[in-house]
């Protein structure tokens, strides 16, 4: 037998090495709800030996996969089973994104949009007559509730009223605030700064940052996403360049520009993977390492429920957001069962796949309102839209709790800012 | 990052000392590379089924001690077996793994070809009968849930005609069981307990099982029911006039998918941490002893620990892997028991014990395990990565996986 011959033997995404345990069906989420879907083992490597052969095996039902990647995670072989099924809608899907998937996908243009007009945009989205039209004519489920709009964007209030001071740190990171952030949540990126100001760090936007592209990939528009993850890279480059760290907030856009990028798009990111990182888990590190220390406010009481989201999940780093939140001492962190709350970003928008969603969440939601928390912590902005919709409880990022239970003066001083 | 103890594997034996660790009040890691061989598991556990000779085990404490002085169970010595049997039991127990059985005497199960094979505990509601070729059915009906195909009726029929039992295979269906067929590769056990989770979508099935089932001492079926908890297998029994048993099916497993998530559960309740899909590649030795793992997840991550436990499992799981050239352990490369040559490790009849099952990880008697020649003073190897069993010709897999996890546990916990 000839020397060596197993190690040349690697398939695209570990397609070889998947036994036919079948072990990944039991973890899907689609699955278990929709019987029409053919399940991960047959849409990803079963399928795929025939769509080599022949692109007329390529099924359309491959497109309610989530891509959430709990197949990838429950794989004892380390097949990318998910990165097989979306490689495989990138390479022979027909079917075009319909206005509605352009809509969705879009989040940086209609997100800037929107800000301009946000009360009007907001109370509009939620008004009966609108949602019905939104629901027939271009379905977008009527039981969705859009997320609202913020009147000034994170970018806007972060150049007026915390860039001019961030020169004046010796330390400083990037910030990929991501297009959730900026236009319906500018809170989330302020607790950030706040946080990392007090430990002695500047915080600076990137020099151009686009949409990470997550939703373009998944309605089909890999092409503009490769133009925007290019763009996105080459900032990250710039700022890696400088020394800075990019930190996010967001565990899907984290993951898309680590990852996806190079396994679905072609966008070569291995220089750049370890400048682009989750603040929990820079953090984290920074205070093992002893060159940061957090002081946490005495009178702070928190019961939260941890959601560990899909991508957190798959990158291995639900282990630093909440390491990072056991360390404070009021907290009591209860983990609550690793399961997809069905969302998955557009996804859950659409009217076709609304009951789907909440099929697919509804072990979750029946666990947190069990449980009963203060309130739950995930790393996702998605989920967070999804459980506050479905259950009431309020939903927090895992950095908002601990800018919310941070002693800011204690901190600066520990820090020596 | 710090723990007291991290261990590598995530499966029966990784989660049975994990758990034991961390009721003793320790910081425990487990990492987690994919899920494990638990979802073939065919709702029993075993301690001891054959003899060296491949006859059944009446008898498991006393047969253990005809085992060779390499076995797993002599390492942990044969007078510790009964006791570390019992907290396996317990500890599956308050896990919600409700098993019945008595480590004195094996009762038999079921194969889901319809074998009778012997066993030590077994899901509560399971077929199971005494002896081997004593069952207390005269009149059985097997009812199969119609378009499953991991449930093979003409087999289990066969063999219990063989026995004199008069045996009827009927099967049913409702809405949600037609509607689940749509893909029919899907129909699978899991995916179906997925579905009659729904108590409604039960009722409907008890109804259809009322209906059709005629005269007989009992109806099997397929055990497709339980996903998380063990409810709706309960739900059925008191919903079907008739007294049922379910028999296992073939893979993946619902009772070992279940026996996962409760095991797992238990450990996270107890404040342990689970690193899921991430994969131990390496770690830093310094005089004798594991000072710190890396994983593919944590790439300039140090993890560090007082003690480390390997249960990486066998060549399914990759705790063991093989090349042209070599039988080794992938993340320490620990010294191997294995044949030199590649011709050695088959046996050219399938049926042959076959010689590379009895490979693994070597270790001294207190499960230490071995690299290049010298212990590691703290670093453990338990359950199917220990070399010196067969688990096919013996069918001591979960025991060995059960009784060293709790007995290295213990070891560690006295140590301090």
């Amino acid at each position: 037998m000839p020397e060596g011959i197993q190690l040349k033997n690697i398939s695209g995404n570990n397609l070889e090495q998947c036994l036919k345990c079948s072990i990944c069906t039991a973890y899907c989420p689609v699955s278990a709800v929709e019987p029409a879907y053919p399940g991960p083992k047959h849409s990803g490597p079963d399928l795929e030996r025939y769509r080599l052969k022949d692109n007329r095996f390529f099924d359309e039902a491959l497109k309610m996969c989530l891509n959430c990647k709990r197949c990838e995670v429950a794989c004892p072989s380390g097949v990318r089973i998910a990165d097989i099924i979306q490689a495989s809608r990138i390479k022979y899907s027909t079917h075009g994104p319909i206005l509605r998937d352009r809509m969705l996908a879009n989040t940086d243009f209609v997100g800037t949009m929107a800000n301009r007009v946000a009360p009007i945009v907001n109370t509009t989205l939620g008004l009966k007559p609108v949602k019905a039209v939104l629901h027939g004519v271009m379905g977008i489920d009527k039981h969705r509730s859009f997320p609202a709009y913020s009147s000034q964007k994170f970018e806007t209030w972060f150049k007026r009223n915390a860039a001019p001071k961030q020169d004046g740190y010796r330390k400083h990171v990037s910030y990929f605030h991501g297009c959730y952030v900026n236009y319906n949540f500018p809170q989330l990126g302020k607790d950030l700064v706040k946080i990392m100001n007090a430990a002695g760090y500047g915080v600076h936007l990137l020099e151009k940052e686009k949409c990470c592209g997550v939703a373009l990939i998944a309605n089909g528009l890999s092409k503009q996403a490769r133009r925007q993850g290019e763009v996105n890279i080459n900032s990250i480059r710039k700022s890696a360049e400088k020394g800075r760290v990019v930190l996010t907030t967001s565990s899907t856009c984290t993951f898309t520009m680590r990852d996806e990028y190079a396994h679905l798009l072609g966008i070569k990111t291995d220089d750049i993977r370890e400048s682009l990182t989750l603040a929990t888990r820079f953090l984290y590190r920074l205070i093992e390492r002893g060159e940061i220390k957090l002081a946490f406010r005495k009178d702070f009481r928190m019961r939260a429920a941890y959601h560990s989201a899909c991508h957190m999940e798959k990158m291995g780093w639900v282990v630093y957001s909440t390491e990072l939140l056991k360390m404070i001492p009021g907290l009591e962190l209860v983990m609550l069962d690793s399961q997809c709350c069905g969302i998955a970003g557009t996804y859950g928008f659409k009217k076709e796949n609304y009951e789907r969603s909440q099929q697919i969440g509804s072990g979750l939601f029946t666990q947190i309102k069990e449980v009963n928390p203060d309130c739950v912590t995930t790393d996702c902005e998605t989920c967070k839209w999804q459980i506050e919709m479905s259950t009431g409880y309020e939903v927090k990022n895992p950095v908002s709790i601990l800018a919310e239970a941070l002693d800011v003066e204690e901190t600066i001083r520990l820090n020596g800012v | 990052m710090k723990y007291d103890i991290i261990i590598i594997g995530g499966g029966l034996s990784g989660l049975t000392a994990g758990i034991t660790l961390a009721q003793a009040g320790r910081r425990v890691c487990i990492v987690s590379a994919g899920q494990s061989s638990l979802h073939f598991h065919s709702g029993s556990f075993d301690l001891l089924g054959y003899d060296v000779e491949g006859k059944p085990v009446t008898r498991p404490l006393e047969a253990i001690g005809q085992l060779g002085a390499e076995h797993p169970y002599a390492k942990i010595g044969f007078e510790r077996i009964a006791r570390l049997a019992d907290e396996a039991e317990t500890l599956l127990n308050e896990a919600g793994v409700k098993v019945k059985g008595d480590s004195k005497k094996n009762h038999y199960r079921f194969s889901p070809l319809g074998r009778r094979i012997p066993a030590w505990l077994t899901t509560e509601g399971y077929a199971v009968c005494e002896e081997a070729d004593t069952l207390s059915w005269k009149r059985v009906e097997i009812l199969n849930v119609q378009g499953f195909l991991d449930f093979p009726t003409e087999f289990i029929s066969a063999g219990l005609k063989k026995q004199g039992v008069v045996c009827q295979v009927k099967s049913f269906t409702t809405d949600e069981l037609r509607h689940a067929r749509k893909s029919p590769t899907e129909m699978r056990a899991t995916n179906i307990a997925k579905v009659l989770a729904d108590r409604e979508n039960l009722r409907k099935v008890a109804d259809c099982i009322n209906a059709v089932s005629g005269e007989a001492d009992v109806l099997l079926l397929p055990a497709v029911l339980g996903f998380s908890d063990e409810k709706s297998l309960d739900e059925l029994k008191t919903m079907v006039e008739k007294p049922i048993a379910y028999l296992p099916t073939l893979p993946p497993s619902v009772s070992g998918v279940r026996t996962a998530i409760l095991l797992k559960r238990l450990f996270a309740r107890l404040g342990g941490t689970l690193l899921v899909g991430d994969k131990a590649n390496g770690g830093v030795f310094k005089d004798g002893r594991l000072v710190s793992v890396t994983t593919d997840h944590l790439p300039d991550e140090s993890l560090y620990a007082d003690q480390f436990i390997l249960a990486s499992g066998s060549f399914m799981s990759h705790g063991l892997e093989s090349n042209y050239q070599r039988v080794f352990e992938p993340v320490f490369d620990l010294d191997v028991d294995t044949a030199g040559k590649r011709a050695e490790w088959t046996k050219e009849d399938a049926f042959d014990a076959q010689p590379y099952m009895e490979y693994g990880v070597r270790t001294d008697r207190d499960f230490h395990a071995i690299k290049d020649g010298q212990t590691v003073g703290n670093l453990f190897a338990v359950g199917s990565v220990l070399s010196g069993h067969n688990p096919v010709r013996l069918l001591d897999g979960t025991g060995v996986s059960l009784l060293t996890a709790l007995q290295v546990a213990r070891t560690i916990t006295e140590r301090r």
